[in-house]
């Protein structure tokens, strides 16, 4: 129907609809579309703009730490506001467009993985990938999925026993960072249907619980020029990202808390590589044939690829989480230092070994591992430091442990043991443990914090995402997943997003 | 290094160039002078550093696990055999990051040796 500036209406307004979304964000903004044009009344509730305001960034601000074993504390103070966007849209802003699922490994219950387990498996939720790489406009993933059948891009030869596999990624056009236009539409168009309206700068400071304590009443809104507003509906979906969602559900008498579990289990990305130069190693691999490595190594940016991914079979072997090998061009080195001249002779030497000449290729690479699920790694309420609404600011203690630097280190040696069994390559992995916290480097994945489970006490929410003991509320967004793999989380966060829309159409009785 | 000397680990080396293997090594008259695109002196620190942690290596003995039968038709694919069953056990030597076999540390170790015996004689 229309985009609202929650600042232009009178003070002290009441919003009313059948289904509230708070937060406009990709998940919230995938279920709008989804019941676009149909008899739900959705108001659409966004806390920024239409742009990225620094302003409305601000509330965003927290504290945030890094803490590994063995290593030194590292600040993350930035990251709660550099790692999430507050505007229509939300991270989708700075998202570079990467999609992916989760593997099959990703959902299932690992004795070797602590918490693992969803309740939900990969192949219920095949269909609903399905439909979000086309709403993505990219090929549907599967084992025809196009680069997977492209004769030219060959995989590496690597012995199936070993359990790694060729994980495809492809790219949409649809984010801020690849298609300012494309996206700008995927954002706005929806809101021409009669039964949607986006509440723009509509900051939602309290989810208020009836009497009872078992439903929702209503919101909260609150604007930066003092206005306040409230809102009521008959379902809340609370879809601002794995930090925002807890920090409101908390701030609201811990909606959902019942257990002590909103907040934890905190998971992110990080990637770990190593620069070399002259006199050090950098993070490398060095591949044996002489034939196109395209399939890795894709010429140009965002362009359809695979990375070397750890499959189940893989995961139990070598008891290890999941983890992804990346491969890049990372240039020619030198022959002028003994270091140079070592690696050289360590490449000539491998690739004879293994059947090729010369010396094969030498690609850079990166590593990503699961971190696992861990109570201790979580976000909490500051309640000494309050935004400029009087919200209270977050704490993150993003939180690794020893069980995932051991799996980690598992998982490198494992890569490297299969590429040199196979006779593919060698891999160099001069990283070190006590550098891994210092050293990573931070995707702007939050996931983990409302996650689901069937049974109450391990999680917040259930199979269908509504909050337990909450009959009216359900969460969108990365913050359900009881695991958080590898992959890029936005395209699971739209699959997820699409069975919800499809719950929810049943459930309030729209279901064509 | 008397059964094996530097010469001939160079011609063994110098075989794992060619894809077939023998044919090569039949061919290496002089394999040192067709080996001049490795550098044997960073071959020879990498070998320093197997031996490192092999203290009780010797030629002798390197030259017999690597080269049980001597040197036939059979030899790269055994080598190669040995290296893929070193990385199925974990049997690794990492230098400098570069994860390779033991076998492969092994090779670098024995030509280490044979340098340094050449370089005495």
């Amino acid at each position: 129907m229309a985009f609202i500036d929650a600042k232009a209406l009178p003070d002290a307004s009441r919003i009313e609809a059948d289904l509230v979304i708070i937060g406009g964000g990709l998940a919230g903004i995938t279920l709008a579309r989804e019941l676009a044009g149909g008899p739900i009344k959705v108001a659409v509730l966004e806390a920024g703009g239409r742009e990225i305001d620094m302003e409305n960034q601000a509330l965003y601000a927290g504290t945030g730490v890094m803490r590994g074993p063995g290593a030194p504390d590292r600040p993350f103070n930035d990251y709660p506001v550099q790692s999430r966007i507050r505007a229509l849209g939300g991270s989708g802003h700075v998202w570079g467009g990467k999609c992916g699922p989760l593997d099959p490994a990703d959902f299932a219950a690992r004795d070797w993985a602590p918490h693992s387990g969803w309740p939900i498996g990969h192949a219920q939720l095949q269909p609903f990938y399905d439909r979000a790489c086309d709403l993505m406009e990219i090929p549907r993933f599967g084992p025809q999925t196009p680069v997977l059948q492209d004769p030219q891009r060959r995989p590496l030869d690597l012995d199936a026993r070993d359990g790694f596999f060729p994980a495809p990624r492809y790219f949409t056009k649809i984010s801020g960072g690849a298609d300012k236009a494309a996206f700008d539409a995927f954002c706005t168009d929806f809101a021409s249907a009669p039964n949607i309206t986006v509440y723009l700068h509509a900051n939602v400071t309290r989810i208020r619980q009836t009497a009872k304590g078992d439903a929702v009443a209503g919101l909260d809104i609150a604007c930066l020029d003092g206005k306040r507003h409230t809102v009521t509906g008959k379902t809340y979906v609370l879809a601002t990202g794995g930090i925002e969602n807890v920090r409101l559900m908390l701030a609201s008498g811990g909606i959902g808390n019942r257990h002590d579990l909103v907040g934890r289990f905190f998971q992110g990305h990080v990637t770990h590589s190593m620069d070399g130069n002259a006199e050090t190693e950098g993070s490398a691999v060095n591949i044996s044939r002489n034939g196109s490595m395209e399939l890795y190594v894709p010429k140009g940016r965002a362009k359809p690829h695979c990375v070397i991914g750890s499959g189940l079979a893989g995961q139990a072997r070598m008891k290890a989480g999941n983890f992804t090998l990346t491969l890049y061009n990372g240039g020619e080195p030198g022959t002028g230092t003994p270091t140079q001249a070592e690696t050289l002779a360590i490449r000539q030497t491998a690739t004879r070994v293994d059947g090729g000449s010369g010396e094969g290729q030498l690609l850079g690479c990166f590593a990503m591992t699961e971190q696992f699920p861990n109570p201790d790694s979580r976000v909490t309420l500051d309640p000494a430091s309050l935004d400029p609404l009087g919200m209270p600011r977050i704490r993150l203690e993003w939180v690794y442990s020893e069980r995932d630097w051991d799996s980690f280190e598992r998982s490198t040696a494992g890569m490297a043991d299969a590429l040199g069994a196979s006779g593919q390559g060698r891999l160099c992995w001069p990283v070190q443990r006590a550098d891994y916290v210092a050293n990573c480097s931070a995707s702007r994945h939050h996931m983990g914090t409302t996650r689901m489970h069937a049974d109450p006490k391990r999680g917040v929410v259930d199979p269908d995402g509504r909050v337990h003991d909450t009959a009216n509320l359900y969460v969108a967004g990365s913050s359900v997943f009881p695991t958080s793999g590898i992959a890029n989380p936005t395209l699971t966060i739209l699959a997820l997003t699409m069975r919800l829309a499809d719950h929810l159409k049943l459930e309030m009785g729209a279901a064509r | 290094m008397s059964a094996l000397h530097r010469r001939d680990l160079l011609a063994t080396l110098l075989a794992l160039t060619a894809a077939g293997g023998m044919p090569a090594l039949a061919r290496a008259a002089e394999p040192a002078g067709a080996f001049q695109d490795l550098d044997v002196a960073a071959l020879e620190r990498i070998g320093r550093a197997w031996l490192a942690a092999h203290p009780d290596a010797s030629a002798k003995s390197l030259g017999r696990r690597l080269f049980p039968g001597g040197r036939n038709a059979g030899t790269l694919a055994e080598l190669r055999r040995r290296v893929t069953d070193d990385f199925r056990r974990g049997a690794v030597f990492i230098h400098r990051g570069w994860r390779l076999s033991d076998t492969e540390g092994a090779l670098f170790g024995l030509l280490a040796l044979g340098n340094t015996a050449g370089a005495r004689a």
